[in-house]
């Protein structure tokens, strides 16, 4: 499949920090997810692609655009979709109006093929019956499907999306991964997120980011297999493990290098991340 | 580009801070309308003072202008935001014109000091505002630019009139020698205003030297 995005050698320092550090990647068509701690970098490495933000070092490019020349990154944004972590809004805009407004602004300027196209997206994100609400009014999920309207408003080829699914319940999220699982079937989309559901569920490739840097890159299959034969259960905190938590029938769930004779359980994909952060699992397990 | 404008003429309109702005110029219009108001005359120098400290209001409300609760999912769309920043300033320049000429207008005629000398003061002000959000906007991720330049803009309006020496005096009286030499650092002050709002208004090619504001879980 052709590669859609390349990355390389991408850094961004804030003061000592390396916030990206030499990342490189390269995309095809498909949701890719991003999993890492927080501080990872995933937010910076999604803003950096996104044009948000740019990087110091390094080089990328999205759908043959370069962002390096002025022309390159507007021609960029006319094929991205983007929705931060904190998306914000007008409250006093209906999502209709809103996600018009984000359509001037992606150059759509023909009224009646815009509104044709709000509405589409706004149908697609399943907010259709409330497109005359102010957003003031909506629910935290529903405001965050106005945001994945945007996003979707001119049908970008490359989509951006930084934790789209915090703080929705089940049933939203169940809602956006449909959308996302969609949006997937001809875009390349980055899905950035702390839900390894969401991964398993949506994702035929995965990238997991720790301290600036991509630490894994492969399938969600690959990522769980890492963790194969390294997952085991006891009645007590086992010393010698990785990292171990209590689980709900009062024993432990270890991942590492298991002790002769031990337990072994099937691995998921949250133990293949884990264990792939190594060295930064004291921070996630403490 | 050209089609674009007129069609974000209306959105971009009702996304300006228009509550913040009627409250900084009905506070300056208060200051200036209020001997009126009494039918008492404020006499020259009070009546200066008077309008200083109304172009004063109404800049700290214009810092505001770039407060952008949706600039985060807005940033990277192919419309500049320089266009956005000029848009949003040539739709207030002429609300911010009418409301100055009141100003000046409620100050009796005998009192008001010459009125382009005046202007020149009240428009430096209102560009210092300007540029301290604009290059708040390009050195942060805040999309409240208005609180941090407002706060600049205040400390400095006040901090002026005690703190700059005689000979670059800028708050002389009408009377005073100093008032035509004291107009001239105005109007260089105002283009320094101006070409620092202007190179705010681009986006940095490469390298920003302000670390973003945190979200509330990624880096």
């Amino acid at each position: 499949m052709t590669v859609t995005v390349s990355a390389s050698g991408l850094g961004l320092r804030y003061g000592s920090t390396h916030a990206l550090d030499e990342v490189s990647l390269r995309l095809r068509r498909g949701v890719t997810g991003l999993l890492g701690p927080n501080g990872a970098g995933k937010t910076t490495l999604l803003r950096v692609l996104a044009t948000a933000v740019p990087a110091d070092r390094g080089a990328f490019t999205v759908l043959g655009h370069d962002p390096a020349t002025a022309r390159g990154r507007q021609e960029l944004r006319r094929a991205l979709g983007y929705l931060p972590q904190t998306p914000g809004f007008h409250p006093d805009f209906t999502p209709f109006e809103f996600v018009d407004y984000v359509a001037i602004l992606k150059e759509l300027t023909d009224r009646a093929a815009r509104h044709q196209e709000v509405r589409r997206v706004l149908a697609e994100a399943d907010l259709a019956d409330v497109r005359g609400k102010r957003i003031r009014k909506l629910s935290g999920g529903m405001r965050q499907r106005v945001a994945l309207a945007a996003a979707l408003v001119g049908d970008p080829g490359f989509l951006v999306l930084d934790e789209p699914t915090v703080g929705l319940d089940p049933e939203q999220r169940m809602r956006f991964r449909e959308v996302i699982a969609r949006a997937g079937e001809d875009r390349t989309v980055l899905l950035s997120t702390h839900q390894t559901e969401d991964v398993a569920m949506l994702c035929h490739r995965v990238l997991v980011m720790a301290g600036g840097r991509i630490r894994f890159d492969g399938t969600p299959a690959e990522l769980t297999a890492r963790a194969a034969g390294r997952v085991w259960s006891s009645a007590g905190r086992d010393v010698g493990a990785k990292a171990g938590w209590r689980t709900g029938d009062g024993g432990f769930r270890n991942i590492g290098d298991p002790p002769e004779g031990a337990s072994l359980l099937a691995p998921t994909l949250e133990d293949g991340y884990l264990l792939t952060l190594d060295g930064d699992l004291a921070e996630v397990t403490a | 580009m050209r089609a674009v404008i007129p069609a974000l003429v209306v959105p971009v309109w009702r996304t300006l801070p228009w509550r913040t702005l009627g409250a900084a110029g009905a506070a300056g219009l208060l200051t200036t309308g209020l001997p009126r108001l009494f039918g008492s005359a404020p006499g020259a120098w009070f009546a200066l003072g008077q309008l200083r400290a109304a172009a004063l209001a109404f800049a700290l409300g214009l810092a505001f202008l770039l407060d952008d609760p949706a600039r985060h999912g807005t940033a990277p769309v192919p419309t500049g935001r320089g266009v956005r920043i000029a848009l949003r300033v040539a739709l207030v320049a002429p609300v911010a014109a009418l409301w100055w000429t009141a100003a000046l207008l409620l100050v009796p005629g005998p009192d008001r000091p010459p009125a382009g000398d005046v202007t020149l003061e009240a428009g430096t002000a209102c560009a210092l505002a300007l540029a301290a959000a604009t290059l708040a906007v390009r050195r942060t991720d805040d999309p409240y630019p208005g609180r941090p330049a407002a706060t600049a803009l205040l400390v400095t309006g006040v901090l002026a009139p005690l703190l700059v020496p005689d000979r670059w005096a800028l708050f002389v009286a009408p009377q005073d020698p100093r008032w035509a030499a004291a107009h001239e650092r105005w109007a260089w002050l105002l283009a320094g205003a101006a070409a620092v709002w202007v190179l705010s208004l681009g986006e940095p090619p490469r390298r920003r030297s302000a670390r973003p504001r945190p979200g509330p879980h990624g880096s």
